[in-house]
This record gives structure tokens, C-alpha cells and sequence, in this order.
């Protein structure tokens, strides 16, 4: 089959119709071969029947009234039986009356007339369209020891001879017909001699030669003792026996065929001889005991059918070849469009909208396809139309954000260490905008020498509206610090600032602090905005316990609180967005406050830059390649305490 | 001188016709052609009787004219006969002579229908046997005399029909010829019962070659050539069976003799198997005298013949 797959549609087509005619035809001779082979069988057989009877009767016919004739004569040549000079006469007389008759015999018993001497036998027969008379009998051709008359003569009954070539007498090829006569002298029947009718045997030859059935079927007849009387082939007559052929062709069967015919039965049966199936009918001469068969070939009987089949085959054979031929033909003419239809497809896939489509002029499923196809490609027109326009207009706006980006990244002050003049403080922070923009915010500077401020904040909403609330946020923070030491009040003028005209409600998680680098102390207010984490140099770790109040941008005029704490030497703060400990993996597991505490936990050694890298690892480790969410900001301050 | 000349050319004449006349030979079988004669017609067909520069006319007896009769009217210079023919006719005063003996063997049967209820020969006794008219009837009668079976014998040609119509109780047969004819018309064996001489003490050899003593005397030369070529014959035959067959069958056809492959192939394989010594004391050809003096006997008890044979004087080996 795999074979076939690759084989063109016409060919697959062709090849599954041609296997179905082959079968279809295959099972129609076979029951055209068995019904006519049984019919024919039955015929051939009847008419071998038909034959075999009609050819008995034929030549039955006229051995039985060769007999009547003899039976006939019988009685004048008893009455005459003392004028032994008449007998030639009569001799004559039955040829001349029976033209079928070639020879005629009186033949009396030794001595039966004193003046005639041993042999005396007056015999007449025929010899070049005349009649010739002569006396039978002498030293060399010692009648009485003929089986014409010594069986007659033993039995004391009419005998029909083996066939023979008389060499004495007619000296041809013919059996002879004997009938005891006698001689009634005082009242007391006594044997006399044999008369006799010799027959010549072409007449059989004729009769029998002329039965023929099928090609080389022929008739034939056997004597009493198994003797071939007539036969096509001319070698075997009076040369074989039935007996002897059946033995010379090996061939036991035939021996028994002749032993039925011996015993006078009718018979119909098979016998192989040289290879060859034979049927032979036989029948019985009943006035000779001869038994005539009629012997045909099996194999000719079927040949007819066999040509009949052969000639079918070889139809049908040129048929599928033209049917093949056209079929394929068909099929491929019928699916041509379709390799127009292949070749615009790929004209298609490679851009070209605007390729000719085949024309089909049939209103069947390729028309279908074709007003498919054609369908196809104005819709896939107007989409690629369309999807030009979009992409560029996302690529625009691609562009614009890249740019937006840029401008947001550039507000941030990403340039670390920060204050390299500044020992009492380090500081590291970075932003991770979840998408090409952000509304996460840090920001850090110096208020005057001694006092660092920074912040960190989380606007609501993403994108582009967060990054641009954001930008006010961090604008407003640098434009309002510098002039106050407090974060509250700084907090509280970035809540009316925001506040106002805040129609779109959006608001800022916002911690900031102010520390003291000369003493430690730190200002700090936390609008809404997750609790930092603190690390003091005991490298004990916790969250700030602080107020927590609302976002700003909500409500104007909120007052918010401002916490004060001293940092001792090399307490570390970080400060992160809820991007961190809500950031979720492929189960939808958070990052949580617990995990971002536990990787902070025991790193009093490490610089703000180390604590940030290992947090954002952490992180990475926890989402596993899931997609980022929330825009994710840390920030980390060491204080370092004053320089001695 | 010219009494010389004459004389001279009288002997020389006399010498060259006589010479012609030798070279010239008719050989008659003493039935018509069969394979019982093949190693004859193998040594005329295959040219061992020329290489001998014999020129040898096989000549058949007619079915009324038998072959001793041939031979004492001098058709035929060399015939086959049977033993007890031929000691027949020389007690008949045939001067004739046994050159050499072909068969060792008998090969005489009667045969009945086993329907007929003979079993034993004795049972024979009263009843009618078909014997050839044409000869080889000595055996089987001296055979029913010696038991004094009383039997009608009834002369026939050389046919079976007579016993296959039921005409006779028992037929004379050779085993190598009617009684294959017999299976052959349809009998078969074991619808039969045989009776072979050579099992009631009368294996009296058979088929052997004689000529008339005068023919001895004069042409012992050629006689010596034309049995020496006639036993190369048997023997080709007897190496060469198909191409033998093929020669008798031919022969046969050409005598217009009912016959067939079968029934000589049969015959021919017989006659072999008879011309082979066997148990019995002498070479392949040769006369035994033992066998001799036994079918001297025979006849001489059965009163065929009254006068005394002896056994040099009738048997003259013309190979030794």
C-alpha cells in the first residue's frame, strides 16, 4: 500500500477499479467455466449415447438380415440336398440377390457325396464385378479345420466368425456367417455341413469410420475376442486385442472395459491411455456377440469451452488495457484543475494574491473549489490587507513605547554606587517593568550633605497610564523634597498634588524616607505601600512595624503619618513592590512576604547590590520561566554609620 | 591335351556353381513368422548370415503344407522341428539330421477353463483336446497314451476359437504362444488351468535345427556358418529385445499375421528363457543326449516309431 500512496490519484483510482474488474471477472468465468463445463459434459455424454445406439442399430441391422438371408436359403438347399450339382446354383443366387454379400459357401461335411470325394464345398464370390464359382476345398485349404465351419459344425449353431483374411477364399479382410444345415434321410436329422456368407468388413469400416464426435472421437468395434474389427488407427486392426492394447498401453481399466464387452454389457466409463482421459461407450452387436465403442477425449470435449474462455480472457484483458487507458485518462482529466489549483495555492503561500485561479467550466465540486479558492483569496486579501495595517500601527506604537521606555528608565536614577563621596551610605536599587512600560517608581538623592532621600512606589494599573502617573509622581518628589526635611509633609503635597483632577482614580503605593547620615535617624511615611524589611548589623531581619496608611492620589487633603527610627551602623533596609512576593509560578504559587524574608534573612554581610541580585534570582527561580506579571522594583541602603 | 582343357574347365565350371549354390540357403520355421524365430530373422536383418556369405531365404510353411514336408520335397534346405518330429520322421526314413538344438525346453501345456472343473489331468480322460493338425502333436499324445487317458483329439488350424467358443474341453497351447493369445482374448490366468508337460516328466526339448543328411554331407560348411550366424541372432535378440520385436513385428505385417506388441514381447521373452540350458547338462545349441534317448523312448513306447535311432548318426553338431 505504501507503494500505491505514492502513485498519482488517477493511478490509485485506476488501479482499485482495475482489481475489482479483474475479481469481478475472475468469479464470472469461473461460474460461466463450471456451469458450462457440467452442460457441456451432459450433452457430449447424451450424444455419445445417441451415437453409440444409432451406430448398433446401423450396423446390427445389417448383420441380422445377412442372417435372415442365410436362414432363408437354408431350408431350399435341405430340400434340394440330393442334387448336389444345383448347390453352385444357389450359391450364385445369393450373391446375385444380396449385393452386400461377397461370398457364399455350401460347404458339405467329408464324404457327405460319394461321387464327389472328400471336399466338396461349391462356393461363389465376388471378383472384379463378377461372379465367380469354384469348389472349396483340398489339401491346403482344408475347410473343415476353418473355425467357419468346424465352431458351427461343433456347436451345432450359427456362428459369426472372428474377423480374418481369408487367403483360401475371398482373400480379404471379412467375417463369415455359418449355419449348420441338414439332411433328413429316413426321418432322422443329420448333420450335412455348414453354409456360409462371407460379408466383407468395409461396409463396417464405412459405417463405423463415418461416426465421428468432436475432433478425433471415432467409433470402433471388437470382436468376441477382443479383436479390433475396425479402428482409425489401421496398425491395430486384427493385429490388437482389446487385451493386448490395454497391456502394451498398461492400462488394467481397458482389460476390464473388454472383459464387459465380452459379457455383453452396455457401459460408460473414463480410462486414461497415454496420458490421455478417455470416455468410452460401448454397446453389444447382440447377433455377432461384437461389441461396438464409441471413444472420445475429455480433454476435446472441454476444449470448445476452453477457447470460449481463453478468447473471454484475452477481451477482457484488452478491455481492462483500453479501460485503464481511459479511466486514467478521465480521472486525470477530470482532476486536472486540481494541479492548477496546487500550483496557484503555492503561488498563494508565496504572495502572490493576485495568481489566475484555473477556469472551470463544469458546475460540479470543482466548480465548488474553484469558488472556494477564489473566496479564499479576496479573504485572504482584505486580511493581509488589514494585517499590514495593523502591524505597523503596532509597530508604531512599539516604537513610541521603546522610546516611552527609555524616557521612563531615564527618570531613575540608575547609576551606583550613587554617592561614592558618601561613605556613610550605599545604596543599590533596580526596576523591572512587566511590560514595555511600568508604573513601579524608586528614586533616591541627596536633600542637602547630610540628608539622603528615597522612595519607592507602586502605581495602579500597568502600561502606559501607570508610567505616565508614575513620571508626575517621581517629577512632583524632586520638585517638593528639597525644601523639606519632613516625609509627611513631603508625602501630604504629593497627595494634593496627585490628587487633583484625578479623574481617572488612580493612586501610589508610596514609602519614603529621609535619613540622617550623621546620626542615624530616619524619617520615613508609608502610603499604603508594603512594609520594608529591615536587616540591623545583628543580623536579625523584620518587617517595619510601622503605620500603614492609604495610597496617595485618593483623597486630597489626607493627612499622612511620619515615623521616625535611628539606624545603628550597618543596618540594612529593602524596600520592594508587591511585583516581588506576589510573583507567581506556572501553579500560581506567590513568591509571599515569608520566602522574600527567608532569602533576606542572614546576609548582614552582603552589599545592597549583592541583596538585590540575590532577591531578583530568587525570584527567577521561583517563577520558572513564567511570565512576569507586575513590574518588579527593590531597593536596598546600607548605613554605614559615620566615618571615624 | 584338349581332353584336358575340357576337363579342367568341367572342374573349375563345376566348382564355381557349386560354390554358388552353397553361398544360397532357405531356412523355413516350422510355424509362420513369430518372435519364437526372431534370432532368424535378427541374423538375416542385422547381416550375420552375409558376414558369414551365406544368403539365407526364410521361407514359411503354409498353414497346410507343414515344415518336415517343406524339407523332404526340398523347398527348404535347413528347418526347424520339434525333437519328436523330427525323430519321427527319421524313423519314417527322412534321412534327416540335428545340426544343433535351439530350445532345451518344453514349453507344451494343455489348458482348460477352470469353469469346466479339470483339475488333473486325469481328468482329462474321455475328453475332447484340440491339437494342431499342422504337428507337435507327438508329445501330448504320447503323454495321454503313457497314462492311457483316452482322448478325442480334435484337429485344428492354428486358432484359439475352437476352445474360446467351448467347441473342446482343452487346447494344446505353447506356453509362449496360444496361451498368451488366450489371456489376450479376454481369459484371464486365473480363469484358467494349465497343465505343463515339462511337470508330468516330458520336458522334451523342442525348437532345433535339422537338415537332410545329403544336405549335411554336402554343404557341413555353410550349415556350420548358418548356425553360428543363428545363434549371434538369438544372442543380439536376447541383448536388443525392443529392436528384435521390431523386426518380427515387421515380418509379421509383412505376412499379413494377426499379432501385436504384447503377444510377441510375451513370446519373445519365452523362447529366451526355453533356449537357456537351465539345469540340464549341455552347452547353448547343443543336443542332450540324454534328452535324446528320452524322447527316442517316448516314441518308441507310444509305438510312434519301431525303429532304432542312434544318437550319432542323428545328431551331427556342425559347429563342433
Amino acid at each position: 500500500m505504501a507503494s500505491v500512496s505514492k502513485k498519482s490519484l488517477a493511478t490509485r483510482i485506476v488501479y482499485y477499479v482495475a482489481a475489482f474488474c479483474v475479481f469481478l471477472f475472475l468469479i464470472s468465468l469461473s461460474v460461466f467455466y463450471f456451469f458450462s463445463k457440467q452442460s457441456i459434459e451432459e450433452k457430449t455424454i447424451e450424444n455419445a449415447r445417441e451415437l453409440t445406439q444409432n451406430t448398433v442399430l446401423k450396423t446390427e441391422q445389417v448383420l441380422i438380415s445377412s442372417g435372415k438371408i442365410l436362414n432363408n436359403y437354408r431350408w431350399l438347399i435341405e430340400k434340394n440336398i440330393q442334387h448336389p450339382d444345383s448347390m453352385q446354383n444357389y450359391t450364385r443366387r445369393v450373391l446375385e440377390m444380396n449385393p452386400e454379400i461377397i461370398g457364399c459357401a455350401i460347404a458339405f461335411k467329408p464324404d457327405f457325396f460319394a461321387e464327389k470325394g472328400y471336399y466338396f464345398s461349391p462356393f461363389t464370390y465376388r471378383s472384379n464385378d463378377s461372379l465367380v464359382s469354384t469348389q472349396l476345398g483340398n489339401k491346403e485349404y482344408d475347410y473343415f479345420l476353418m473355425d467357419w465351419y468346424q465352431i458351427p459344425a461343433t456347436l451345432k449353431k450359427p456362428y459369426w466368425s472372428e474377423p480374418y483374411y481369408d487367403t483360401g477364399g475371398g482373400n480379404a479382410l471379412m467375417t463369415t456367417y455359418s449355419m449348420p444345415f441338414y439332411t433328413n434321410p429316413k426321418g432322422k436329422k443329420e448333420f450335412a455341413g455348414i453354409l456360409t456368407i462371407d460379408l466383407s468388413l468395409e461396409w463396417f469400416t464405412d459405417i463405423v469410420s463415418s461416426v465421428k464426435i468432436l475432433e478425433t472421437g471415432y467409433a470402433s468395434v471388437i470382436s468376441r475376442n477382443g479383436t479390433f474389427v475396425t479402428h482409425p488407427d489401421t496398425d491395430i486392426i486384427m493385429n490388437q486385442t482389446i487385451f493386448s492394447y490395454a497391456a502394451e498401453m498398461n492400462c488394467p481399466e481397458l482389460r476390464k472395459i473388454g472383459r464387459n464387452m465380452q459379457a455383453g454389457k452396455t457401459g460408460f466409463e473414463d480410462v486414461i491411455i497415454n496420458n490421455q482421459e478417455l470416455i468410452v461407450s460401448y454397446k453389444p452387436l447382440k447377433a455377432s456377440n461384437w461389441t461396438l465403442a464409441v471413444v472420445f477425449s475429455r480433454d476435446e470435449m472441454y476444449a470448445p469451452l476452453r477457447q470460449i474462455s481463453l478468447v473471454l480472457v484475452i477481451i477482457v484483458i484488452i478491455g481492462m488495457t483500453l479501460m485503464i487507458i481511459v479511466v486514467k485518462k478521465v480521472v486525470e482529466n477530470q482532476i486536472a484543475p486540481l494541479k492548477s489549483f496546487a500550483h496557484s495555492t503555492r503561488e498563494i503561500a508565496e504572495g502572490n494574491f493576485n495568481t489566475v485561479l484555473p477556469v472551470i467550466k463544469t458546475k460540479d465540486e470543482m466548480k465548488e473549489l474553484h469558488d472556494a479558492f477564489e473566496h479564499m483569496q479576496t479573504d485572504l486579501k482584505t486580511y493581509i490587507k488589514n494585517l499590514k495595517e495593523t502591524t505597523s500601527a503596532k509597530e508604531k506604537i512599539e516604537s513610541e513605547l521603546r522610546i516611552a521606555r527609555e524616557i521612563q528608565m531615564g527618570m531613575i536614577p540608575k547609576i551606583f554606587p550613587p554617592f561614592p563621596d558618601t561613605p556613610e551610605i550605599d545604596l543599590y536599587a533596580m526596576l523591572e517593568p512587566a511590560k514595555e512600560v511600568g508604573g513601579d517608581l524608586y528614586d533616591f538623592f541627596m536633600i542637602d550633605d547630610t540628608h539622603l532621600c528615597y522612595a519607592i512606589g507602586d502605581v495602579s494599573g500597568k502600561g502606559v497610564p501607570a508610567s505616565l502617573f508614575m513620571a508626575v509622581t517621581r517629577t512632583l518628589l524632586r520638585s517638593v523634597a528639597p525644601n523639606q526635611r519632613s516625609t509627611k509633609a513631603i508625602v501630604n503635597k504629593l497627595n494634593n498634588a496627585l490628587a487633583v483632577g484625578n479623574d481617572s482614580s488612580m493612586f501610589v503605593t508610596f514609602f519614603m524616607g529621609i535619613i540622617n547620615l550623621k546620626t542615624g535617624e530616619m524619617n520615613y511615611t508609608n502610603a499604603g505601600h508594603n512594609p520594608p524589611i529591615i536587616i540591623n548589623g545583628d543580623n536579625k531581619t523584620e518587617y517595619f512595624e510601622i503605620t500603614q496608611d492609604i495610597p496617595i492620589g485618593l483623597f486630597e487633603d489626607f493627612d499622612f503619618t511620619e515615623n521616625t527610627r535611628i539606624l545603628s551602623k550597618n543596618d540594612r533596609l529593602f524596600l520592594y513592590t508587591d511585583g516581588i512576593t506576589e510573583a507567581e509560578n506556572w501553579d500560581e504559587v506567590l513568591y509571599s512576604d515569608e520566602r522574600l524574608l527567608e532569602c533576606i534573612t542572614g546576609i548582614n554581610s552582603l552589599e545592597p547590590s549583592e541583596i538585590v541580585i540575590k532577591v531578583a534570582r530568587d525570584v527567577v527561580i521561583h517563577v520558572n520561566d513564567c511570565q512576569q506579571s507586575d513590574d518588579l522594583t527593590m531597593m536596598s541602603i546600607i548605613y554605614k554609620g559615620l566615618k571615624k | 591335351m584338349k581332353h584336358k582343357t575340357f576337363l579342367l574347365v568341367t572342374i573349375i565350371l563345376a566348382g564355381y556353381f557349386a560354390n554358388a549354390q552353397q553361398s544360397s540357403l532357405t531356412f523355413t520355421p516350422h510355424w509362420l513368422p513369430q518372435a519364437q524365430f526372431a534370432g532368424y530373422y535378427v541374423a538375416r536383418d542385422k547381416g550375420f548370415y552375409n558376414d558369414e556369405g551365406l544368403r539365407v531365404n526364410i521361407k514359411h510353411p503354409s498353414a497346410s503344407v507343414n515344415a518336415t514336408q517343406m524339407l523332404e520335397n526340398k523347398m527348404a534346405d535347413v528347418v526347424s522341428l520339434f525333437l519328436v518330429t523330427a525323430l519321427k520322421s527319421r524313423a519314417n526314413n527322412l534321412k534327416l539330421v540335428n545340426i544343433a538344438q535351439q530350445s532345451q525346453h518344453s514349453a507344451l501345456m494343455f489348458v482348460t477353463h477352470k469353469k469346466s472343473g479339470i483339475e488333473q489331468l486325469k481328468q482329462l480322460n474321455g475328453k475332447r483336446i484340440a491339437i494342431w493338425k499342422s504337428g507337435f502333436d507327438e508329445v501330448p499324445k504320447a503323454l495321454m497314451q503313457t497314462n492311457n487317458y483316452n482322448v478325442e483329439w480334435v484337429p485344428i488350424l492354428s486358432s484359439i476359437n475352437l476352445f474360446m467358443a467351448g467347441g473342446v474341453d482343452a487346447m494344446t497351447v505353447m506356453w509362449y504362444n496360444e496361451y498368451d493369445q488366450i489371456i489376450n482374448a479376454g481369459k484371464n490366468p486365473d480363469e484358467l488351468n494349465t497343465f505343463r508337460f515339462s511337470d508330468y516328466g516330458y520336458n522334451i526339448p523342442e525348437d532345433g535345427l535339422y537338415c537332410l543328411e545329403s544336405t549335411y554331407l554336402q554343404r557341413k560348411n555353410n550349415l556350420r556358418k548358418f548356425v553360428k550366424a543363428t545363434i549371434n541372432g538369438w544372442e543380439y535378440a536376447r541383448k536388443h529385445p525392443e529392436e528384435a520385436l521390431d523386426v518380427v513385428l515387421k515380418e509379421m505385417k509383412k505376412a499379413h499375421v494377426p499379432t501385436n506388441y504384447t503377444h510377441q514381447k510375451w513370446m519373445l521373452q519365452c523362447i529366451l528363457e526355453l533356449n537357456l540350458p537351465g539345469n540340464k547338462n549341455v552347452e547353448k545349441g547343443e543336443l542332450s543326449e540324454t534328452d535324446f534317448h528320452k524322447t527316442l523312448n517316448l516314441l518308441k513306447n507310444g509305438s510312434y516309431i519301431n525303429t532304432n535311432i542312434t544318437f550319432d548318426k542323428f545328431y551331427k553338431p556342425v559347429l563342433k
